[in-house]
């Protein structure tokens, strides 16, 4: 795996991660967020650890499923999706209009509710999309 | 044969031709989860598939093939177990005009081979030279090495009739390799 900076600059991944730590920091019970690039290659992590490289192409071929299947249904461009397990919950969220194209995949245990972390989710996507826009 | 349904795979390295070759056999447009390709030191083309592709074909004898393509990236590599799940047959895509064919054939038939023992196999060679004989040689020994027993082919994935031919075979090998009953309930 490339280093998460190696491929996209280190002008954006630190850009990035910045607004990584922040949802990270008001959101305790995160536990891995990683920003990928629509071919799957991890651009930064919040407590990025062995695995978020791993997480990080598992999320971009779940934000491609999850567009496919949208597209397969007849709806509109899917915005994204959520995977609720006994012990958490993950949230795959595409950030619009930035080149790569990128998702973000955030990873909470039970403690954080699913509204506040789609919440927080949604605004860390937007404020990637300013810092990051094409 | 009876009118049944079947699981195959496409698999092979990235460029190999997975996509192309669903593309040209599949009798609806297939789906496709082709995004962006940020990795043009590794293969310089302008997309790459992130999840699968998936394509459907009906043969004249009423048989029909879902067609699954997987990945070619090793850091997709979970989904080449998920998608070779319950597959009876591979098709395995190689680029001859790769420096690392030979080691991409080692690994996705080791892959394949932990995964699912049992999977029908048959090997399609992309892009050799004019005078390819040999070097098409050079991966039926590399196949042989693995300890598989498969036929090798030269094709041009283009080709919807070089796609069929490499479908046709793996039926055939089904065919002789699983008892009727079972072939047919599967």
């Amino acid at each position: 795996m490339h280093p998460p900076d190696a491929r996209f600059g280190t002008e954006v991944a630190g850009r990035a991660q910045a607004h990584l730590e922040e949802l990270g920091a008001t959101n305790k019970g995160i536990s891995l967020a990683v920003l990928t690039s629509e071919d799957g290659f991890e651009i930064a992590a919040y407590r990025g650890a062995e695995t978020s490289g791993r997480i990080a192409a598992m999320s971009s071929s779940l934000q491609a499923l999850s567009e496919a299947i949208s597209r397969e249904a007849g709806l509109a461009s899917s915005q994204g999706l959520i995977i609720e397990s006994e012990n958490g919950k993950i949230i795959v969220l595409g950030v619009a209009s930035t080149a790569p194209r990128v998702s973000l995949a955030v990873v909470a245990g039970l403690n954080e509710t699913l509204g506040t972390l789609l919440w927080a989710a949604r605004n860390c996507c937007k404020s990637l999309e300013q810092a990051l826009r094409k | 044969m009876s009118s049944q349904e079947l699981k195959i795979v496409f698999t092979g390295p990235m460029g190999a031709g997975k996509t192309t070759a669903i593309r040209a056999i599949s009798d609806a447009p297939p789906v496709s989860t082709e995004v962006g390709n940020h990795d043009q030191k590794t293969f310089a083309k302008e997309s790459t598939t992130v999840a699968l592709d998936y394509g459907e074909v009906s043969l004249e004898n009423g048989t029909s093939l879902r067609l699954y393509g997987t990945p070619g990236q090793g850091r997709f590599s979970f989904m080449w177990e998920i998608i070779g799940r319950g597959a009876l047959g591979v098709v395995l895509l190689l680029d001859a005009s790769s420096a690392t064919a030979l080691k991409d054939l080692d690994t996705f038939v080791t892959t394949f081979r932990r995964t699912t023992p049992d999977q029908a196999f048959v090997v399609g060679v992309g892009r050799l030279p004019p005078e390819h004989g040999s070097r098409l040689d050079d991966f039926s020994r590399a196949l042989a090495a693995t300890g598989v027993v498969a036929p090798v082919f030269a094709v041009d994935v283009r080709e919807r009739e070089d796609v069929l031919l490499l479908i046709e075979t793996l039926l055939c090998i089904l065919e002789t390799q699983m008892p009727e009953a079972e072939y047919a309930s599967a």
